[in-house]
């Protein structure tokens, strides 16, 4: 009686390393989670670039909306400045910036994000979900009719990332899976 | 006057025959001696090429390789030196070479195994080839109706739009670590959207009329 008793609780500690073994995250993963991360937000600034140009078809930006919102969090928000009054920064909910991005008053639109880094890097919270920040700088162009360049600025950005591991059901297999999910985007900074 | 000339004929034939003696002995004594500090000679100097070998194998600084370093060591062996240092010194080259030896069958090994891999990866690209070919060319299209023309015509071979990708971003251990999954029709898209093709299909599943129901990706 005695000894299966030392065999569940052999099997129990077993299964339980093998879980935490899977959520815990070698150098050499943590690497992998970290540019998946990035790479997210590399998609974001493609998609934001597509959304706001003029040259893009209206079923196609719709489309790269819908794909933008996917990889954030529900009630995410995003933060948007202005050289006038630099200060006042209104937050939108993920959907209202895209479409309020779609339809900017200028005939040519430009959006360039460059040095997107990590501000913090991940960090495991109690929950077993990893937080971390990645800056962004995004230089925006707007043009009239004529091609003049009527405004530009650029913006500091902070976006919160989190990641953190699921599991589904395909085709009879169970997938582990990093479920990155960027959170709100705080502007930091706007300047010329 | 007769006796005494005998006598002399005598004592000279003595001193004859002890000069012969003496001088044959003392001949002999002398080419012992010099077979013996001959042979001491070649010892030392046995001894001393012993200490240098033993000690440039030890130190790492000849050019032989691990079979003639052991070669040599079983030559000095051979000789049975009585003499500390090399005892010393033949112990710590076995050691040594044991060790070499190990991590030459360590990284014989390792290189066998990279080859296998290089080999199975290179087996898997040539394999899907075509697929990855084709999931490229959608990435590099010049505009957005030639994209979504490839696009079209590749969803021909899936079973459904929905048929699921797998991205593989990392291999270790054995476990492999997945992105968030999609859908091929999405996958094309994303494709399309991103400008860059930066995977390469590791499998495919296909159901019975041949379209293909699962597809796993490897980020490169």
């Amino acid at each position: 009686m005695k000894l299966s008793y030392l065999w569940i609780l052999i099997a129990t500690l077993g299964v339980s390393f093998s879980v935490y073994s899977q959520d815990e995250l070698s150098p050499e993963r943590k690497q992998a989670v970290d540019s998946l991360a990035l790479e997210k937000v590399r998609d974001l600034s493609k998609y934001i670039s597509i959304i706001g140009s003029k040259e893009t078809l209206w079923s196609e930006a719709d489309r790269v909306i819908q794909r933008a919102e996917e990889l954030f969090m529900t009630g995410s928000e995003i933060g948007v400045s202005s050289l006038v009054n630099p200060d006042d920064i209104k937050y939108y909910l993920v959907r209202k910036y895209f479409e309020r991005l779609m339809r900017l008053n200028y005939k040519k639109v430009e959006i360039e994000w460059y040095n997107i880094e990590y501000m913090s890097d991940l960090q495991k919270q109690p929950d077993g979900t990893y937080v971390g920040v990645i800056t962004i700088f995004q230089k925006f162009k707007g043009y009239d009719a004529e091609g003049r360049l009527i405004y530009q600025d650029t913006t500091k950005k902070d976006i919160t990332v989190y990641v953190k591991r699921k599991e589904t059901q395909i085709g009879g297999r169970l997938i582990g899976f990093w479920d990155v999910l960027l959170g709100d985007m705080r502007v930091k900074e706007t300047s010329k | 006057m007769k006796p005494l000339v005998k006598n002399t004929a005598k004592i000279m034939m003595f001193l004859l025959a002890a000069i012969i003696i003496t001088g044959g002995a003392t001949s002999c004594k002398s080419k012992k001696k010099l077979a013996r500090e001959k042979s001491a000679a070649e010892y030392t100097m046995k001894v001393e090429q012993a200490k240098r070998d033993l000690t440039a194998m030890l130190n790492g600084t000849t050019n032989w390789s691990l079979e003639e370093q052991d070669n040599r060591l079983n030559v000095i062996k051979s000789y049975n030196i009585d003499d500390d240092e090399v005892i010393d010194l033949i112990t710590k080259v076995e050691s040594k070479i044991s060790m070499d030896k190990a991590e030459a069958e360590r990284k014989d090994e390792e290189d066998r195994l990279k080859r296998e891999e290089d080999e199975k990866i290179k087996d898997a690209a040539a394999k899907y080839e075509e697929f990855d070919n084709q999931l490229n060319a959608i990435s590099k299209s010049t505009t957005i109706d030639a994209a979504n023309k490839k696009i079209t015509l590749s969803l021909e071979q899936f079973a459904t739009p929905d048929v699921p990708v797998l991205i593989i971003i990392s291999q270790y251990g054995g476990v492999n670590d997945y992105d968030r999954p999609t859908t091929i029709s999405k996958f094309l898209n994303y494709l399309k959207d991103k400008k860059q093709y930066q995977y390469q299909v590791e499998s495919v599943k296909r159901d019975g009329l041949g379209k293909i129901t699962e597809v796993e990706l490897i980020k490169k």
